[in-house]
């Protein structure tokens, strides 16, 4: 093996930036979340202890907001696992046309989230929506819906839906082909039929690859909030101001930037807690380097 | 394939309706952005959606030949997103590999530490990052958005040439040592032409986080650093969108990345999983 010298020589300028990237905005953050920071006329900066973490935990718009986020993120994920899972099981079927199949299923994931979002509003526009028009013409909705507080959380949840679903799709696909086929012959064989197979040897063999999907998903979950930034900004009253949102107004509408700081640092916790799940999955599977 | 008795016929014809629902619902908002931007301003305000329509080049012919035209934005695009792909993939190949090839105490807590940066939320990120932008005057420029591209970019890069060069059998490097090469020479000469489509796969993922990016542009750009992205956003205003430009830019954001996130589809679930799943 090479002496570790080499490989530090190798890892070092990455690293160094890597650190600067991280590690500086990091304590920044923690500091800027014990002060009251404003950018107005010059940056200001009053120490005030535990404020913006009392605040934290006792503001009611915030904890509307993380709940507001919770209805999201176990809609957002929970349907695009079960609609990805199930695409796959299709798709997995399939004799010909499957490579174009997926490569069409596929696209959505490569757009833009802000693109995904207008294009979401240009298709439930009251006057010019594809989608409005044929919810108006079937009867099935008539009002504005991205106006409205319920349909407008169930369009932006949907628009994410959209985007992501084929993520979980690709992943689970992948755990599909790389199944050994003996088993599964050996089970048709014995008379197993397509959801027994299912249930008893194709879930279990795939299990360890769905809970990576799962894990990716809602780290990106946590992230992006690009389609409501551009659809509803956390309207109409506030029906889908998710945590990000909320952050983001806090900082440069009402410039609390402090308070910005402390709500920013729950979300890391939050996704660091399912990073390190993540890479305990990886450990658990023998991938981890 | 064993025979399945007669129910073969009529489960394909499920199988391919099935697939024609998931197509219908992934495809018909692409295709309609797409049909939009060739549609005159008449067209588009039709109450009753047209699906058949005298195609017109208008929107695009707007969006680059007029004044204050689209190559601007394409530009800061290019160069934000470029330059931070390039600066991300360069060093991700020499962390990558010296990390695939050393083994030393606390290197799990450095992956977790890799990991987690390029997990952060762009929320939290985007607070601390514009105050140091500020004080530094990097506000408004292209080289403050290759800084915060970089913020996601190069963990995610130095994490996945990490897989990929784990991936491959030291005895050959090891092969190129006994014959006289140096350990650089043996990564330059034999490890790195070997994983080339790792590297490509990564720069691409990087080029498709980066150019996506709107929060961060939004945040930190002005008129001398705006990406297309934000070009796009700009054309919601309250007197009105312009659905024409808008679905027209829609589908020059979107067709580039289209085409070369499909064209490395072989390594995606590789690169998507951050290594973790080897693809199909």
């Amino acid at each position: 093996m090479m002496r570790p010298s080499f490989g530090a020589r190798m890892m070092l300028p990455a690293l160094l930036l890597l650190a600067a990237l991280s590690i500086f905005p990091f304590l920044f953050i923690v500091w800027m979340s014990f002060n009251d920071v404003s950018p107005i006329g010059g940056l200001s900066f009053d120490w005030v202890g535990l404020e913006n973490w009392t605040n934290l935990f006792t503001d009611p718009d915030v904890r509307s907001s993380w709940g507001i986020s919770a209805i999201y993120f176990v809609a957002t994920v929970g349907l695009e696992m079960a609609i990805g899972i199930a695409v796959a099981l299709l798709v997995h079927e399939l004799i010909w046309g499957k490579n174009l199949a997926i490569s069409l299923l596929l696209m959505p994931m490569f757009i833009a989230p802000v693109i995904v979002g207008l294009l979401g509003r240009f298709l439930v526009d009251p006057t010019y929506g594809l989608y409005a028009w044929v919810l108006n013409t079937t009867g099935l909705y008539t009002q504005n819906i991205l106006g409205s507080k319920g349909p407008a959380l169930v369009a932006v949840i949907l628009m994410d839906v959209w985007e992501w679903t084929p993520l979980v799709t690709i992943i689970v696909l992948a755990g599909l082909a790389s199944m050994p086929d003996e088993v599964l012959e050996a089970a048709r064989v014995d008379g197993a039929n397509y959801w027994q197979r299912l249930r008893l040897i194709v879930l279990p063999l795939i299990s360890g690859i769905v809970i990576v999907a799962l894990l990716i998903r809602s780290m990106d979950a946590i992230r992006y909030f690009d389609i409501i930034f551009i659809t509803t900004n956390g309207g109409p009253a506030d029906s889908t101001k998710i945590i990000p949102i909320r952050l983001y107004e806090t900082a440069f509408r009402f410039f609390d930037l402090g308070y910005a700081a402390a709500i920013g640092l729950s979300m890391l916790a939050f996704s660091i807690l399912v990073a390190n799940l993540f890479l305990r999955m990886l450990a658990r599977q023998g991938l981890a380097r | 394939m064993t025979k399945r008795g007669g129910r073969t016929w009529a489960r394909q014809v499920v199988l391919y309706g099935l697939l024609a629902l998931a197509l219908i619902w992934t495809l018909v908002p692409i295709v309609w952005m797409v049909l939009s931007s060739f549609k005159s301003a008449d067209d588009l305000l039709a109450t009753t959606p047209k699906v058949v329509f005298a195609p017109t080049f208008e929107h695009y012919k707007g969006l680059f030949l007029g004044g204050n035209s689209l190559w601007g934005y394409v530009k800061n695009s290019l160069l934000a997103s470029g330059i931070s792909t390039i600066i991300s993939v360069a060093l991700a190949c020499l962390a990558g590999y010296g990390l695939a090839r050393s083994h030393f105490r606390g290197k799990q807590h450095l992956s977790f530490w890799i990991i987690s940066t390029r997990m952060a939320p762009i929320a939290a990120v985007i607070v601390p990052l514009y105050m140091i932008f500020r004080t530094l005057n990097l506000l408004d420029s292209i080289a403050g958005l290759i800084i915060a591209y970089l913020t996601f970019n190069l963990p995610f890069a130095i994490w996945l040439m990490n897989a990929f060069f784990a991936d491959l059998p030291v005895s050959l490097e090891e092969a190129a040592m006994i014959d006289g090469a140096t350990r650089f020479q043996a990564f330059w000469r034999v490890a790195l032409p070997l994983v080339t489509p790792g590297i490509v796969t990564t720069a691409i993922l990087c080029l498709i986080f980066s150019w996506n990016d709107y929060a961060f542009a939004q945040t930190f750009s002005g008129p001398s650093s705006q990406t297309i992205p934000i070009a796009a956003a700009q054309l919601l205003t309250q007197t009105g969108i312009d659905w024409g430009k808008l679905t027209a830019i829609g589908t020059v954001v979107v067709l580039p990345m289209v085409v070369v996130g499909l064209a490395v589809r072989r390594w995606l679930v590789r690169g998507l999983t951050l290594g973790a799943v080897k693809g199909e």
